[in-house]
């Protein structure tokens, strides 16, 4: 079919749900990563053709058979709260917008689980699980913009997911439609499995419907520590992930990081240095009442760490979603987000605040334990975006804060288009291969998603990545300057 | 941001880059819930005022842009929902500045301004007939219009003062005073337009002509307390009259806290009324002036109503459509938003919703005939009046 064709019946399948206006489809050719079209033009076609916005599976499936059969590339989007252009064209196409499939389907009191549409807010779920006494196990910390199924399709760890799991772990069934239009409730026993579509960054097929575990909504107790010595709150941290009763956030700030919260008037208690430990726990009244014995002992242990009042620790609970706000310092935001081993925490920090010290700027580093080995940190440091030049100087950066990170172990979090220079740090080379070989098996065409995940555009493989990179960074460091180091 | 926080806006260029592209103000924008296309919502609007005004595209400055800044109440949701603290009800202010300074300001703003500056009020009438109203009422007070020195000044507001529909409520508030044994007067003919309706079409300048009117009549009437019955004058009085009012003293309140200070003092004889009654928080009183109690204090001090909650209340309350003069651009967008919330009041079982806002109990008032609901919607006067009753 040719792809004019195709575009037309899935412009009248979809009616006034469909647009081609460039005014409407240029503002979905970004995410949250403002980078300059100076970078991405020349490679990427991010402006979609066609942005449809379907209101089902039935729909879903037939924009994907007509887009198949005409070869045309076709993204999904929901919350589009990513950063590497995950939900972003690379070529161009159909940009499928999942927010019109949301709502609550059915909640299952017996089987603590439920049934959701794709592309309802992780906010909303929350809303109306609490509503009824209930409460989803985790959530990201994007919980207002993040959709469901957009979270399995990334990492899906966040708030919850220590003592939780993964979101995949707490996915029952979902309904997903392939990327020839098939229609399939998959589960982890089914061929292909569930597993397949988390972390497939919409590459695999369309998800639009998911059974999911509940908890019961149960009191809370919040705790805010603070110290001057990062290797007592990293000790306190490594002390309260590993003890009998496992928080349901655990959440750390490093100094910087405090330092700029300090200078914005936003820092908890008011303190303006040191770094913080959030450690909350949800449970019986009992386990709540033996966690609070715990982080006193804990405390009282320690001279150099003490505990904020109970009503600071609260508020900071309360703003978990608003890890943003530091971005008012910028007016621009850039950083590198690591999947780090927890153990090399403090070693990370070392070598960050070196790093920051030879570029002479502030890195700021924060993030929660997602596994008992494993902890999302994110390193960030202000930009503008308005001075060009600079500005894309300082995103060879990132890069460096994710050489920092692999030095300890770690590996971004998430793929997208922007990170595949760093596949070969993130997979083994078995894993590469089995994720090829997967997608090839659901999509021989290559129409989800294309650009995505697997493999890197030429311009952007590690070598030449790499060289640029770190050339941008030396002049970076010649032309603006640095510090020590 | 919420009204109670300082507003951290610094100006339109900065704000507009601060701005990460989060999508935390998509869900809770009611144009995004009408129309679901990326460039309704506050990020996608705020990303295009990037383009526009921090990186000097002017190409971005099209036709649809516009439109877009217009197709919006002002409600303030994005602000509350806004990640990064961004006060966006200034932002959307500001921007419709900006887009009118540059000569591309909706043509129906441009009528309601001409119109505005030549009656001085939102109608076609004379400013002089403000207080039409009044004949209805059996025994009209000594002093209504004008009385230097009163206790108490009783600022209309346009739509109460001059559509028939509103006229229930200046009627209500006064009997309400009167019983009460307040001595208050009006500004009648000198009471001029509160300026909301020129700030939020761009004529930033034109409104403190407004203002700075209605501020020097009630010096010269040496008055110190000022009730505003309309939830949008109350809050140009509270917020956009700051630098005219500076070194005078002047209590502004809403009705809803007068009457509810009034009630505390035990100035009315409440009777029962049996009634299941819902409220409905108007932006610009509770979201954008943090005023959410007093109403409801009002409510629980009448015997025998059962008060029950909108899914959506309080900071999280969902606009009735009619802020942000959207009607006058896309009445039909408006009409589609109120629907958003007449779901919800039909959802509580409700004989009674409650308002403290002549617009939002008008465009509730026409959703619920429309829906065919047997819901009877009020001011929180009309209500109070029928308690004394
Ligand atoms: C302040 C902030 C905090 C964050 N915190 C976390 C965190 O705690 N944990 C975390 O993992 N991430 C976090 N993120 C990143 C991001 O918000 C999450 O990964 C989020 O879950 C993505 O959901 P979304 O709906 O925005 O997906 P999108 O960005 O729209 O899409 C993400 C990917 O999934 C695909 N996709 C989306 N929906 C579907 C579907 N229904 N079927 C198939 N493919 C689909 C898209 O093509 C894309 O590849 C954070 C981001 C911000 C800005
Ligand atoms: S003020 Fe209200 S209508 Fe306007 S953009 Fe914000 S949420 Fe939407
Ligand atoms: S919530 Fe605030 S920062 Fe996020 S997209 Fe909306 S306006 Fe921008």
């Amino acid at each position: 079919m040719k792809k004019s064709e195709a575009l037309r019946q899935i412009k009248k399948l979809c009616g006034e749900r469909a647009t081609e206006a460039r005014f409407e489809c240029a503002l979905y050719s970004r995410d949250l990563a403002p980078v300059p079209a100076l970078l991405v033009d020349p490679l990427f076609k991010t402006v979609p053709d066609l942005v449809v916005c379907p209101t089902g599976a039935e729909e879903v499936a037939e924009i994907l058979r007509l887009a198949g059969a005409a070869g045309i590339p076709v993204t999904p989007r929901a919350g589009a709260s990513t950063v590497y252009f995950d939900s972003v064209p690379a070529r161009g196409g159909i940009v499928i917008d999942l927010n019109l499939i949301k709502g609550v389907l059915e909640l299952d009191e017996e089987m603590m689980t439920v049934t959701v549409k794709a592309g309802t807010t992780w906010s909303e779920l929350e809303r109306y699980l609490n509503a009824r006494g209930y409460a989803p196990k985790s959530v990201p910390s994007s919980a207002p913009a993040s959709s469901i199924a957009g979270w399995l399709c990334m990492m899906g760890y966040g708030i919850g997911s220590l003592k939780y799991g993964s979101l995949l772990s707490q996915v029952k069934w979902a309904e997903v439609v392939l990327p020839d239009g098939e229609i399939r409730q998959v589960t982890p026993d089914t061929d292909p499995p569930l597993a397949w579509f988390a972390a497939s960054e919409g590459t695999l097929g369309i998800i639009t419907k998911l059974n999911i575990e509940i908890r019961r909504q149960t009191p809370m107790k919040h705790f805010l520590l603070h110290s001057r010595a990062l290797s007592e709150i990293a000790g306190v941290l490594t002390a309260v992930k590993d003890a009998e009763i496992t928080p349901y956030n655990l959440h750390f700030t490093d100094e910087a990081c405090v330092r700029a919260m300090s200078r914005q008037g936003i820092a908890p208690g008011s303190v303006d240095s040191g770094c913080l430990l959030a450690v909350d726990y949800e449970g019986s009244e009992a386990e709540l009442h033996r966690a609070e014995e715990m982080i006193t002992a804990l405390v009282t242990g320690k001279k150099a760490v003490s505990l904020l009042p109970g009503e600071v620790a609260e508020r900071e609970w309360e703003e978990r979603y608003k890890s943003l706000k530091l971005k008012r310092s910028g007016p621009s935001e850039l950083g590198g987000e690591v999947f780090l081993p927890v153990s090399r925490l403090e070693n990370y920090l070392s070598d960050i605040k070196r790093l920051a010290g030879r570029y002479g700027l502030e890195m700021c580093s924060y993030g929660h334990v997602a596994t008992p080995e494993r902890m999302i940190i994110m390193t960030m440091f202000f930009a503008d975006e308005t001075r060009v030049f600079e500005y894309i100087m300082d995103l060879s950066l990132v890069k460096k804060i994710q050489d920092v990170g692999q030095r300890h172990g770690g590996y971004p979090y998430g793929v997208g288009l922007w990170n595949t220079p760093y596949l070969g740090r993130i997979f083994k080379v078995s894993e590469l291969e089995q994720l090829r070989a997967r997608k090839k098996k659901l999509d021989p065409k290559g129409i989800m998603n294309p650009g995505k995940l697997y493999k890197w555009h030429p311009m952007l493989n590690p070598f030449n990545f790499s060289l640029g990179m770190n050339v941008l960074a030396g002049i970076r460091r010649f032309v603006r300057g640095g510090g020590r180091g | 941001m919420t009204s109670e926080a300082k507003s951290l806006f610094t100006t339109l260029e900065r704000e507009a880059l601060i701005c990460g592209r989060c999508g935390y103000c998509r869900n809770s924008c009611p144009v995004y819930r009408v129309l679901g296309w990326e460039s309704a919502t506050p990020r996608g609007k705020i990303s295009l005022a990037k383009e526009i005004f921090s990186k000097g595209n002017s190409k971005a400055l099209t036709d649809e842009f516009v439109q877009r800044v217009a197709q919006c109440t002002l409600c303030g949701a994005c602000a509350e929902a806004c990640s990064t603290c961004i006060d966006t009800r200034t932002l959307w202010l500001e921007l419709r500045r900006r887009i009118a300074g540059l000569g591309r300001t909706p043509k129906a703003y441009h009528a309601l301004r001409e119109n505005l500056l030549a009656h001085k009020n939102i109608s076609t009438f004379s400013n002089d007939d403000r207080l039409e109203w009044a004949q209805d009422l059996e025994d009209e007070p000594e002093g209504l219009e004008l009385k230097a020195g009163a206790e108490v000044c009783y600022f209309v507001g346009c739509v109460s003062s001059f559509f028939p529909q509103a006229a229930q409520i200046p009627l209500a508030v006064t009997q309400l005073l009167m019983e009460a044994g307040v001595d208050f007067t009006t500004m009648g003919g000198e009471e001029w337009c509160c300026g909301f309706p020129l700030l939020s079409t761009g004529f930033a300048d034109d409104a403190r002509e407004f203002t700075r009117h209605n501020v020097s009549k009630i010096k010269e009437l040496d008055i110190h307390t000022l009730v505003a019955s309309c939830a949008s004058c109350y809050h140009v009085w509270k917020h956009e009259c700051l630098s005219e009012l500076a070194g005078y003293d002047l209590e502004i309140l809403h009705t809803t806290e007068y009457l509810a200070r009034l009630v505390k003092e035990g100035r009315f004889a409440l009777n029962e009324l049996e009634e299941v009654v819902t409220y409905h928080d108007p932006c610009d009183l509770g979201r954008n002036s943090g005023v959410y109690d007093a109403p409801r204090e009002i409510l629980r001090s009448i015997p025998g109503i059962e008060f029950v909650e909108l899914e959506h209340n309080r900071e999280d309350s969902l606009c009735c459509g009619g802020g942000g003069n959207l009607q006058s651009v896309d009445a039909e967008l408006a009409a589609e938003i109120t629907g958003l919330r007449v779901e919800e009041i039909k959802e509580t079982g409700a004989g009674i919703v409650v308002s403290s806002c002549q617009q939002c109990e008008q465009m509730l008032s026409t959703a619920v005939r429309k829906a065919g609901l047997p819901v009877r919607v009020m001011d929180i006067s009309e209500l109070l009046l029928e308690a004394i009753g």
